[in-house]
């Protein structure tokens, strides 16, 4: 029997590691948010985490005076530009659209939307020479009067007005500067999304080295410094955070916890041993998810782990409630009716999450179901048969003193406690307004400091706000195009009326298939274009043989091959993609709406030529009401399943009260201490709320089962101090993190079982005989 | 330099002779100029074609009767623009750093016939800019030559109207 049972745990495990090493581990937002939101939020969250913006870096050079950044700024741009993992590196000086401006040079005859017969008819050139000749004449004349012989029509200008609707950044000495010229600035794109981790970590690396050189070839540059900024600095810096964070404070944690289990067990045998459940409940759980998502989120794997710390408890009870003399299996059979109750009470909890729209609390209520159930089963057959002949945990009742003292003098204790519950209430009904965390920002990692070098590095480099958009849909990409050619009048009207500053469409860059067909056949046959031209210079003090490029052009555009997607330089391929996306069987156009006056008369103008107005803050207010609300929810619904749960194991309204009513006032008091300290409610606390329930229902259980006098008694109450002071310890640790996540989570849970613990004490006690 | 930074504003006369091969006959128009110092320069263009040109610090504004109503640049927008209108103002303001900043600057003759020749600095406005050169007398400008890579060139000949020191 116990091979048995052995074999099937060790194969169980082994089919489960296989699971976890298979399984695929996102770290994108965009798989955490609901699977049931509106078209408009799922492609938000595409644009947010994968969209063009994401694969912006910003860069600020400073500390050198304006000409010595100005030659590093070139240094460094012309260094990166040889580099792989680039799409474009600008930094405002020549080169920096080069790329862009040969593609609308070299197509200006399929992409402008000033190609008509009557342009290239001989009046149309005429009154085109005629324009030519005042620009000539004009102050401009000699710049503006060089690309004359290509493009007399005046193609090129046209199409760059349409391209830079925004003035751009400020130049100093031939490079984009900081307004007080104390920086040197550049924009650059890398060919990995803000979300691809590693591959921005290389393309910062990249960056901070060729900063270096570059500075040490530039004379005077010695003092220089380099900023970086954007969504993949930000989730490079975040990462590391979260690493650094996790892997110090978690071994901190798992240091104090350890240290009190060894004071309590004095042997390293059994200390091991208490991480089995725990450990065999993490890979189930990781399976579990595995199996039923495709894939698992890298946050429910992080927070997972933290809401089945309860497992560690399991252990701690069956190893402390042994007697002296006692065989683990007997302790077994007394304890296990409750452990049971406790890990079904925890799992009813979870099991809310499993119906909430957000793919992450899904994901996180089958983690803990599945994490839970698998270690009380380890618990229960796996545990006992490696637990040491006459071991006794000799060190916990010393722990367990003080908590004696506190039931020994129960009743001036239950009139402190009702006080500070009546307090607590009291305050939380006083409390108006604002003890929710509004402010999605607050729950980001980011330091204040770096999101305040972010917001003025894109107001000085003119990065456009991406919070308004014209989103649209079409069947395939020709449709979505010529949508959004027909889309253009409206906006250029909006513009017209000072209504809308700018927008850029993926038509401007890639016009449909039959646009460009009708353009080529707008274009006349050499002979004409010669003829009508000749026609067209009359009168005027033209070369006409100086326009030979302009034959050529036009000649060469009537038969060149249509442009496609494939035909786009990078930096404008990676605009036209995050412009233009596949969403299953349909293509959506999302159009950024710059410098909007009115967004409410532009959606209005908007409706009534197709496309929907989404105000991007909107969006994610929304969302983050719908998580608030999804949370808060959650914590009711598993409230009242664990009630449910309880009445069904105790059958008694009189003893599910000795153990909810403890529970309540803990949680109760907690959320009134956290709200004193000047804390915001924020979503992760009220998923605390619900862990400080899932573990102390086993001590209120405990308690509440254990009749004082009897032998069994001080060894209960030992295990559930022990149990607690590990959690304290761990949690407590946890508090001292910088991500929100975990900090609030420590907090809170640190807080509030230490309270379930002292409440359970004075409350689920029985009565002495 | 300095004499020419102590003119406050100024109005003059202009005749400009403009040559490209794109062109079979030299433009010949004329105009007035007003500058306000530092910042404010206005090219008003009487015939052949009526055309205003007005600098506001970095703000370009074009009205054309011909090339279709009015037009507005930055000067930065375009590297090229901002040379070629630096040029000028520069000049007419005695701002010698402005001018360094785009080009490599170099003075000859004396008080009553000097020569200021700026050769551009930067590739951006060497690919259409050859030189500019410009001829005066004390604080007055007389003739600026521009001469353009494609092998155009244009001439300006100013003679003032009223000159407030």
């Amino acid at each position: 029997m116990r091979r048995k049972v052995l074999g099937l745990w060790l194969l169980l495990l082994v089919v489960c590691g296989l699971i976890a090493a298979r399984t695929n581990y996102r770290t994108d937002m965009g798989d955490f948010l609901p699977h049931s939101s509106s078209m408009a939020q799922q492609v938000l969250a595409g644009q947010v985490n994968g969209g063009a913006a994401s694969h912006i870096v910003l860069l600020s050079l400073s500390g050198a005076p304006m000409p010595v950044l100005a030659t590093l700024s070139d240094t460094l741009a012309t260094s990166l530009r040889k580099q792989p993992g680039f799409l474009d590196v600008m930094n405002g000086g020549d080169a920096s659209f080069a790329g862009v401006q040969n593609y609308v040079w070299q197509n200006r005859y399929l992409l402008s939307p000033g190609v008509t017969a009557a342009k290239f008819s001989a009046a149309g050139l005429h009154a085109a020479l005629e324009s030519d000749l005042s620009v000539l004449n004009s102050e401009l004349g000699l710049a503006l009067g060089q690309s004359l012989p290509s493009d007399p029509t005046g193609e090129m200008l046209l199409l760059l007005n349409q391209f830079s609707t925004t003035t751009g950044p400020a130049q100093q000495n031939g490079v984009w500067a900081a307004p007080d010229g104390s920086a040197a600035l550049l924009l650059i794109h890398t060919a990995a999304p803000g979300f691809d981790l590693d591959t921005q970590q290389q393309a910062l690396a990249q960056i901070t080295t060729q900063f270096a050189s570059s500075r040490a070839a530039t004379p005077g540059a010695a003092a220089a410094a380099l900023q970086m900024s954007g969504p993949g600095v930000f989730a490079v810096h975040i990462r590391d955070t979260t690493k650094a964070d996790v892997s110090r404070l978690s071994m901190l944690a798992l240091l104090g916890a350890a240290g009190l289990l060894a004071f309590a067990y004095r042997s390293p045998r059994v200390l091991l041993l208490g991480l089995l459940p725990i450990a065999s409940g993490a890979f189930a759980a990781i399976a579990a998810v595995s199996l039923a998502f495709g894939f698992v989120h890298g946050i429910t794997l992080g927070f997972g782990v933290t809401l089945i710390g309860e497992s560690l408890d399991y252990a701690i009870y069956l190893f402390t409630q042994t007697g002296r003399g006692e065989r683990p299996g007997e302790t077994l059979s007394r304890i296990w009716p409750t452990l049971r109750l406790g890990a079904l009470t925890s799992s009813a909890g979870f099991c809310a999450m499993l119906f909430s729209s957000f793919t992450g609390f899904a994901q996180l209520g089958l983690f803990s179901i599945a994490g839970l159930v698998a270690a009380a089963a380890t618990t229960r057959f796996v545990l006992p048969h490696f637990v040491p002949q006459d071991f006794f945990a000799g060190g916990a009742d010393t722990l367990a003193k003080p908590l004696h003292v506190l039931i020994r003098h129960k009743r001036a204790g239950r009139g402190l406690l009702v006080t500070a519950f009546i307090a607590a209430i009291i305050l939380l009904l006083l409390h108006r307004g604002g003890m929710w965390d509004g402010n999605l920002l607050d729950l980001s990692p980011i330091s204040a400091s770096d999101q305040r070098l972010d917001q003025t590095l894109r107001q000085d480099l003119a990065v456009p706000d991406q919070r308004y958009f014209a989103v649209f849909t079409a069947p395939d990409e020709q449709q979505a195009l010529q949508k959004s050619e027909a889309l253009a009048p409206v906006l250029n009207g909006l513009v017209a009326a000072r209504e809308l500053g700018g927008f850029d469409l993926p038509s401007a860059i890639l016009p449909s298939q039959a646009t460009q067909r009708a353009d080529q056949a707008a274009l006349p046959d050499a002979a004409t274009l010669h003829e009508n031209f000749a026609q067209a210079t009359s009168g005027l003090p033209f070369n006409p043989t100086a326009f030979a490029p302009f034959f050529k052009d036009v000649v060469a555009a009537r038969t060149a091959p249509l442009l496609t997607a494939a035909s786009l330089p990078p930096a404008l391929a990676l605009q036209y993609d995050s412009l233009l996306t596949r969403n299953g069987s349909s293509w959506v156009v999302m159009v950024p709406l710059h410098d909007v006056i009115d967004p409410a008369g532009i959606a209005s103008v908007l409706k009534k030529s197709g496309p929907d107005f989404v105000d991007l803050n909107q969006e994610s207010d929304r969302l983050l009401g719908n998580f608030q609300h999804q949370a808060v929810m959650l914590a009711v619904a598993g409230s009242l399943a664990i009630l449910l749960l309880l009445w069904l194991g105790l059958r008694s309204v009189q003893r599910v009260v000795a153990v909810a009513a403890p529970l309540a006032a803990a949680v109760t008091i907690t959320a009134a201490v956290l709200t004193l300290g000047g804390a915001k409610l924020s979503i992760f606390m009220v998923a605390g709320f619900l862990l400080i329930v899932a573990i102390g229902s086993n001590y209120c259980l405990f308690f509440e089962r254990s009749q004082p006098g009897t032998k069994e008694y001080p060894r209960a109450v030992a295990s559930i101090v022990l149990a607690n002071l590990c959690t304290v310890a761990a949690y407590g640790l946890l508090s001292f993190s910088r991500i929100p996540v975990l900090h609030d989570i420590g907090l809170t849970v640190a807080l509030g079982t230490f309270l379930s613990l002292l409440c359970g004490a004075l409350l689920s006690t029985k009565p002495a005989p | 330099m300095q004499s020419l930074a102590q003119t406050r504003s100024a109005s003059a006369d202009f005749t400009e002779r403009q040559t490209s091969p794109v062109l079979s006959a030299p433009l010949i128009s004329t105009g007035t100029l007003t500058y306000t110092a530092p910042f404010y320069l206005r090219k008003t263009t009487a015939s052949p074609t009526p055309e205003d040109f007005v600098l506001d610090h970095d703000k370009i504004t074009l009205t054309s009767s011909q090339a279709g109503g009015t037009r507005v640049f930055t000067v930065n927008q375009d590297p090229r623009i901002a040379g070629l209108v630096e040029g000028i103002r520069g000049t007419l303001a005695g701002d010698l750093p402005a001018l360094e900043t785009f080009f490599n600057v170099s003075l000859s003759g004396n008080v009553t016939n000097w020569q200021l020749q700026l050769l551009p600095k930067t590739p951006a406005l060497a690919r259409f800019l050859r030189s500019i050169t410009i001829n005066g007398h004390q604080n007055d400008i007389d003739i600026i030559d521009t001469a353009g890579a494609d092998g155009g060139d244009s001439r300006m000949s100013i003679r003032p109207i009223t000159d407030a020191p």
